[in-house]
């Protein structure tokens, strides 16, 4: 792991500043804050949209030259267990054991075929601070970039960006106040550079509010911190503003509100921000590692098999390949990787953050 | 005197000096006795016309949650009536009933039949019991009927529209015996007393208010309104729903026209929850925000503008009035330079504002630009264009819906062109405008109207704050008869010292009272309403107590001829 502004090495430095150059290229510069939108040097946003991200450029010839995988859970199961001949199956042996291999996932061979997403190019930030041969290069051609997470579901229907995953998870982020996340920056003299301000994660309570078209969210609205159950949201890091764009410093773990219809969250570890900022809006992505249990509890809880099936996901197949793919977090016994590397897209819009004092 | 004294005998003097005696003595007592009694204020006034006034949606539903309480679901909607000298009331006198309407009225007289023979509510709506669920009971129905019918009437009902209608449930009792509706078994005796409630939230009765006069006993030759007549026109002024059970009885037992008796219900009406109701009712009708209904702005350049922000400035403006008029008791006019408001979260993004959940007290700060109703995003927002504001809108609001003015409407044949497709090298509103004033046909009324909407100018059309349009700083000086100011602070100053803005409350609240616009015989009486408004520190509870309490509320006109009328109402126009 690396400590993002000590010790970053020379090639960091040159990536980071590519990277910066080219979104302050973008026209994400903005003279001072201006008023309403900050007060006293604060500034909140709340999250409006979020997915794992997968470069797609060139379409899936370009990711994915050997198809798609093809192999949900229903499909497995019917693979696995034909019911056009004359075998008897048990439950146990079918449908209790396939539940059991969602919920306690393996890493041994599986007969079924798991294609991963090839390509040199991911979003991402350069989470360890190496070039590795297995890392990506960003769209903006900086190198180092880790994203492990796009090989392992790139080529899985689900998860590509016109699949069910990215527009539901979106849907329920927005409809429920649960996934409410904001981050609020403070000591901001300068919204377009600042080398020091404070970046607070919370968990929010309130409705978003959309604008009239009913597509967009409007600035300026309301939020208060979750200060009752919300505290294991909250996180607290330094980052700049460089031409309008914030990078922080990583995050040792933040946890993201991420529930479907239930509970749930993702605790993203060395999590890192990179946004492009503007007093009305935020977007960028997010980066960080993932622990490879975590996700597949979290894709099972939040998706049933059915929903699963029509993204071709089976969460067993994916959980080996995490696995395989995984790149940090080594288990102290095994040596073997727990966690690995990816990025969500994301999008924010401003809030006045209202904290247990102002409420 | 003296040459009597001198020829008469002495018992006689003696008499008549005792009883010239006597009768200084009575002349003084009397003249002591007319000096001591209260002098009636109000000049005599002729009175208004007994009306008959179709039922508004807002009157028949909380009429409905009065009686059947709020839990009963009553989605009324009827057809809008035009507005008249500046209120939708006004016009409720000539407003009929469509068959349309009356299918629409008879859908929600049927939901809210169900609902209360419910098995769920029936048991706390109808008060007694049958005999058996199954068979028509007489003396039950007899009770609902009763109860509820004089509710609805707004009086007691005759023995024989009762037995007519009891008679009816027991016919249909039977009729529906042993039928199903919806694969439910109905229950004989309410799904009967079903029938007939539907048929009585549908009568005329009950969805027209019929004012009916009498001879007024002080006057046998000036009519008054009877009992019954004189509590709807109450209930209806200050609850805007039918009289409740305490009314009716007072207007019942003529305990309503004794000494006292309409000071001592109108007393309770005005410290009564349910003034507000009326209250949001009639400056819901005199600021015209039925129009919320329809308002909708242009998604492009307002997006933050959506149906709840609309909802939201509708309801903020309402909180803040009944706020400072009825729950501080201030001065009306001073709700034009008044801070204090209240906000939403919806609607705090159009100010710029945190909000907490819910609607909570808000005051805006002094160095805000927002003070007073005329800075609220509901003037602002109603008065303007979907897409842009409107300079022209808002100053004939302020003067038509605030001061009561007549601002013509444009000639024929105007070129709007030259607004509609403005000069790109005039970036700003005045600068467009300023064509209006350039053009004789235009200049006469635009002159009255466009320097109040410039004062505003730093509103756009949604009621949002901007300092440029289109790059340019806004210029936002105006005046408003003769009284120059910059900005809308400063219009909200002049307009709450302007005479007129009282006055035309004291007008529309007289109509709304009595159901049409003032004719000309009324002007004593406004003079008096003005005068005791002013007096009173313009307060508006004293107003409606005053106007309530005023001859020119309950006294009626002698039959005037239809002409006599139709000249009235055409010179007071």
């Amino acid at each position: 792991m690396t400590h993002f502004w000590p010790g970053t090495t020379g090639s960091q430095v040159r990536t980071f500043a590519l990277f910066i150059i080219t979104l302050a290229a973008a026209g994400a510069a903005t003279a001072e804050l201006p008023e309403p939108y900050q007060k006293d040097g604060r500034i909140g946003y709340v999250l409006t949209r979020k997915a794992w991200v997968i470069y797609e450029a060139g379409g899936v010839e370009a990711q994915c030259p050997e198809g798609l995988n093809a192999s949900g859970v229903r499909q497995q199961f019917a693979d696995l267990f034909p019911m056009d001949g004359d075998e008897q199956w048990t439950v146990r042996e079918t449908r209790l054991m396939r539940e059991g291999r969602m919920w306690h996932p393996e890493t041994s061979e599986e007969s079924f075929p798991y294609l991963d997403a090839q390509g040199e190019v991911a979003y991402g930030l350069n989470l360890d601070g190496k070039v590795d041969p297995d890392d990506f290069r960003s769209p903006d051609g900086i190198e180092g970039i880790d994203n492990q997470l796009q090989r392992a579901i790139g080529c899985t229907p689900g998860w590509r960006s016109d699949g069910q995953f990215v527009h539901f998870e979106s849907l329920f982020a927005i409809g429920h106040s649960y996934n409410r996340w904001m981050i609020e920056l403070s000591g901001v003299d300068d919204l377009s550079n600042d080398d020091d301000v404070t970046v607070t994660t919370y968990r929010g309570l309130d409705d978003l509010f959309t604008d009239a078209t009913g597509d967009g969210f409007i600035a300026g609205g309301s939020q208060r911190v979750d200060a009752r159950w919300g505290q294991n949201f909250v996180e607290e890091v330094k980052g700049k503003i460089v031409d309008g764009v914030l990078t922080t410093e990583p995050v040792k773990v933040a946890r993201i509100p991420w529930a479907m219809r239930f509970v749930g969250y993702y605790d993203v570890l060395d999590f890192q921000l990179q946004l492009k900022l503007t007093p009305e809006s935020a977007e960028g992505i997010f980066a960080g590692y993932v622990n490879a249990e975590q996700w597949t509890n979290r894709l099972n809880r939040n998706w049933g098999s059915h929903h699963q099936s029509y993204g071709t996901v089976s969460s067993a197949s994916e959980y080996r390949a995490m696995r395989r793919l995984a790149d940090a977090y080594p288990d102290p016994e095994t040596g073997a990787n727990t966690a690995i590397s990816g990025a969500a897209e994301i999008e924010l819009t401003q809030v006045y953050i209202l904290h247990p004092s102002e409420q | 005197m003296s040459r009597v004294m001198r020829r008469s005998t002495p018992r006689f003097k003696q008499w008549l000096t005792s009883a010239f005696r006597g009768t200084v003595m009575g002349l003084l007592a009397l003249g002591a006795l007319v000096g001591c009694s209260p002098v009636d204020p109000e000049p005599e006034s002729a009175g208004t016309q007994t009306l008959t006034k179709l039922i508004t949606a807002e009157q028949y539903g909380n009429s409905l949650a009065y009686i059947f309480g709020s839990g009963i679901d009553a989605q009324v909607r009827f057809a809008p009536v035009a507005r008249n000298e500046g209120l939708l009331a006004n016009s409720l006198a000539s407003a009929g009933v469509s068959v349309g309407q009356v299918q629409t009225i008879q859908g929600v007289a049927s939901s809210v039949a169900k609902q209360v023979m419910d098995i769920e509510n029936r048991n706390h709506l109808v008060a007694c019991r049958p005999e058996s669920i199954d068979s028509p009971d007489e003396a039950c129905a007899t009770q609902f009927v009763s109860k509820i019918g004089r509710l609805l009437f707004r009086r007691a009902l005759t023995d024989d529209e009762i037995a007519t209608f009891v008679g009816q449930a027991s016919a249909a009792v039977k009729e529906l015996d042993g039928k199903e509706l919806d694969g439910e078994k109905l229950d004989g005796f309410y799904a009967g007393l079903e029938v007939v409630l539907e048929g009585l939230l549908i009568h005329p009765e009950v969805l027209f208010i019929v004012e009916s006069a009498e001879p007024d006993p002080n006057n046998p030759e000036q009519l008054r309104l009877d009992a019954h007549s004189l509590a709807s026109r109450l209930s209806f002024f200050l609850w805007n729903a039918s009289p409740d059970d305490e009314l009716l009885m007072a207007a019942e037992n003529g305990e309503l026209q004794s000494p006292g008796g309409v000071e001592r219900a109108v007393g309770r009406m005005l410290e009564s929850p349910r003034l507000v109701d009326g209250m949001r009712a009639f400056f819901d009708d005199m600021l015209v925000f039925d129009e919320f209904k329809t308002l909708s702005k242009d998604a492009t350049i307002y997006p933050e503008f959506t149906s709840v922000t609309a909802q939201d400035a509708r309801e903020q403006t309402l909180r803040t009035i009944i706020d400072h008029t009825l729950n501080k008791d201030e001065d009306y006019r001073d709700l034009f330079t008044s801070r204090s408001t209240f906000m939403s979260p919806a609607l705090a993004i159009m100010y710029g504002v945190p909000a907490q959940p819910g609607w909570a007290p808000y005051t805006f700060p002094e160095d805000s630009p927002r003070s007073g109703l005329l800075t609220q995003v509901s003037f602002l927002s109603l008065t303007s264009h979907p897409g842009r504001s409107s300079v022209t809108l808002r100053g004939m609001a302020l003067r038509e819906r605030l001061l009561c003015q007549t601002v013509p409407e444009p000639p024929p044949g105007i070129d709007f062109s030259v607004l509609t497709n403005p000069d790109a090298n005039y970036p700003t509103q005045r600068q467009r405008v300023a064509a209006h004033l350039e053009t004789p046909s235009c200049a006469g009324c635009h002159r009255i109207t466009d320097p109040i909407g410039l004062s505003l100018e730093q509103f756009d059309g949604a009621g949002g704050y901007r300092l440029t349009e289109n790059g340019a700083t806004i210029d936002a000086t105006g005046s408003l008869d003769g009284i120059e100011f910059d900005g809308a602070i400063g219009l909200g100053e002049a307009l709450s010292q302007n005479p007129a803005l009282p006055q035309c409350l004291v007008r529309r609240v007289y109509s709304y009272a009595t159901g049409g616009p003032p004719e000309n015989d009324a002007r004593a009486a406004l003079n008096y309403f003005n005068e005791d408004f002013a007096a009173q520190g313009y307060q508006l509870r004293n107003l409606l107590r005053t106007i309530a309490l005023s001859k020119a509320f309950s006294l009626i006109k002698n039959s005037p001829s239809e002409e006599e009328r139709l000249l009235a109402t055409t010179s007071s126009r």
